[in-house]
């Protein structure tokens, strides 16, 4: 995980993205997920409760999934950070 | 080449870059970084230059209009190269510095282009303007500049990328096609070449194409590999 500042957006998109990942295990812990997005917890909650607003993420019997809307954010946020690396504007 | 061949052409141009300048935007809405700002501005510098020209030629008979649209072409083509040269130089800087630079930028264009116009008005007699055949190679050297500086930052770019692919060598192409389209319309100007001017016609059809290709290739793998 980069220790660069981040934006608010690539926070969002990295804790997405941890989530469609670790959805694989039965149950993914939250603790796990803020650590591997390299958030504090409370900041992570309140991320999380924000994309949960957003419709990004649903609770489903203790589970947090990944909505739709959630893999567009995720497909569009990869593929615009493809474009601009190739147009050679990231690194 | 015909009249309504060029006017065509100029068609499908400003078509294709505001396509881009449509992308530039929607990358600028997600990521909020100003040097994006710089493409989009350039992009739609380089759209309305397309208009212009189009419409010079379409007014061809009307002295008035068709002088003050190839003024117009001309500052806007030069303002499009340097804006997306900005962005480039400022891709790697800070988010203030970038805001700064560009508001500075933006403003001091801003009143050169309607000092410009005040001028190119009401210019008193004592006030010789220089002729457009003067302006529009002046402009073409400097987008000659702007581009070349583009095309070594990419090739600076490209050689310290770790993450090297095929998919990053249209950018430079493309940019490149630009370059070429702005040296052969040197030469049509200097020697009126029939065949420089229609390669500098289908060479930026090709590279505004190739950005957009650029667009529409990426993030493929990414979404394939999670759909599978």
């Amino acid at each position: 995980m980069k220790l660069g500042k981040r934006s608010r957006i690539q926070i969002y998109f990295d804790i997405l993205r941890i989530l469609c990942e670790e959805l694989k295990n039965d149950k993914p812990s939250l603790t796990r997920v803020a650590h591997i997005a390299n958030l504090p917890y409370d900041r992570f909650q309140k991320c999380l409760n924000k994309l949960i607003q957003l419709d990004m993420v649903r609770e489903q019997n203790g589970k947090f999934l990944v909505t739709e809307k959630g893999f567009e954010y995720i497909n569009e946020y990869e593929r615009i950070n493809d474009f601009l690396r190739r147009m050679g504007l990231l690194p | 080449m015909s009249a309504e061949a060029l006017i065509a052409s100029e068609f499908v141009s400003t078509g294709l870059a505001l396509v881009l300048v449509y992308l530039f935007f929607k990358a600028y809405r997600f990521m909020r970084s100003t040097y994006l700002l710089g493409l989009l501005i350039g992009f739609s510098f380089l759209a309305s230059s397309y208009i212009f020209l189009g419409m010079f030629l379409f007014y061809g008979n009307n002295a008035a209009i068709s002088e003050s649209c190839l003024w117009l072409r001309l500052i806007t083509q030069g303002y499009g190269y340097a804006f997306i040269a900005f962005a480039y130089y400022f891709s790697g800087k800070s988010e203030k510095t970038t805001k700064y630079f560009l508001g500075l930028i933006s403003l001091f264009s801003a009143i050169f282009v309607i000092l410009f116009f005040v001028a190119l008005i009401v210019a008193p007699p004592f006030l010789e303007l220089p002729s457009i055949g003067v302006v529009d190679e002046c402009l073409r050297v400097a987008s000659l500049i702007f581009l070349g500086y583009i095309i070594c930052n990419l090739v600076k770019h490209f050689e310290s990328s770790h993450n090297a692919s095929s998919g990053l060598v249209w950018t430079p192409l493309a940019f490149s096609l630009l370059w070429l389209v702005q040296y052969s319309l040197l030469i049509w100007g200097i020697d009126g070449s029939q065949t420089a001017f229609i390669f500098a016609h289908i060479a930026r059809l090709v590279s505004l194409t190739l950005f957009i290709y650029i667009y529409h290739s990426s993030g493929r793998v990414g979404s394939e590999t999670r759909k599978a």
